[in-house]
């Protein structure tokens, strides 16, 4: 399908590869579809890109990138809306704002996390109880060893 | 909005399977009960509205700079 984008043109993507928020994410309740796009570079984040509002997009990042100790408790009712099975495999993205005065200050969204569910591709942004900030900055975080973008549930909440 | 005075241990009801109860007021905070279906999520507001201004703020990114991920590149690769 083509897609509109006020930042990159007219992308192409495969149907296969959209991802739905059947509660859209916050404030956006609205729009409820997306893709996300890979970059060319080896950049660590990736883009959340709406389908359906060309203007609307977010830069998302893996957060075991620079919190290992970040964990979540995913809730039944939030592993509902994603369908999500016992087997199926859970992925954690967290949103980054980056500010454009200063854009080394930019910060990870940690208390509302996203939800994706790679087998149904549902996803949800989580409202988390735990007090995590919704302005984690990145780069005064301790280093942290890489791991893929989409961190396994298994790895993010413990049994 | 629709105002109601309620007493501790009254409470209101909201559609046919939520209900909102005073359990105590104390030192100017009220501690209510929710009872809800799972399916409803229920949290404190404040925590969403900041959720929702934060999407509202990281939706504005107009490019990201790539330079200023080349120290978390370095991360990767240390």
């Amino acid at each position: 399908m083509v897609v509109a984008s006020t930042r990159f043109g007219t992308l192409n993507i495969p149907a296969e590869s959209l991802l739905t928020f059947p509660s859209g994410l916050l404030g956006f309740p609205e729009w409820t579809r997306y893709v996300i796009l890979d970059h060319d570079t080896d950049a660590p984040f990736k883009w959340l890109h709406c389908v359906e509002e060309a203007s609307l997009a977010f830069v998302v990042i893996d957060p075991a990138l620079f919190n290992e100790q970040y964990q979540v408790t995913v809730s039944p009712e939030a592993r509902g809306e994603v369908e999500g099975s016992e087997t199926d495999e859970l992925g954690l993205a967290v949103i980054l704002t980056i500010p454009s005065d200063d854009p080394s200050a930019v910060t990870a969204n940690l208390r509302g996390p996203l939800l994706m569910n790679h087998r149904t591709r549902l996803c949800k942004q989580l409202v988390l109880s735990e007090d995590y900030p919704t302005r984690y900055p990145v780069f005064s975080a301790p280093r942290r060893a890489a791991h893929t973008l989409i961190l396994p549930l298994a790895e993010a909440i413990p049994a | 909005m629709l105002v109601l005075t309620r007493k501790r241990g009254e409470g209101v009801a909201i559609g046919p399977d939520i209900r909102v109860v005073v359990l105590g007021i104390k030192n100017g905070q009220v501690r209510l009960g929710v009872e809800a279906p799972r399916t409803i999520e229920v949290h404190r507001d404040e925590v969403c509205v900041r959720i929702q201004e934060e999407n509202q703020l990281a939706a504005r990114t107009p490019v990201v700079p790539l330079d200023v991920f080349q120290r978390l590149l370095r991360r990767k690769t240390a």
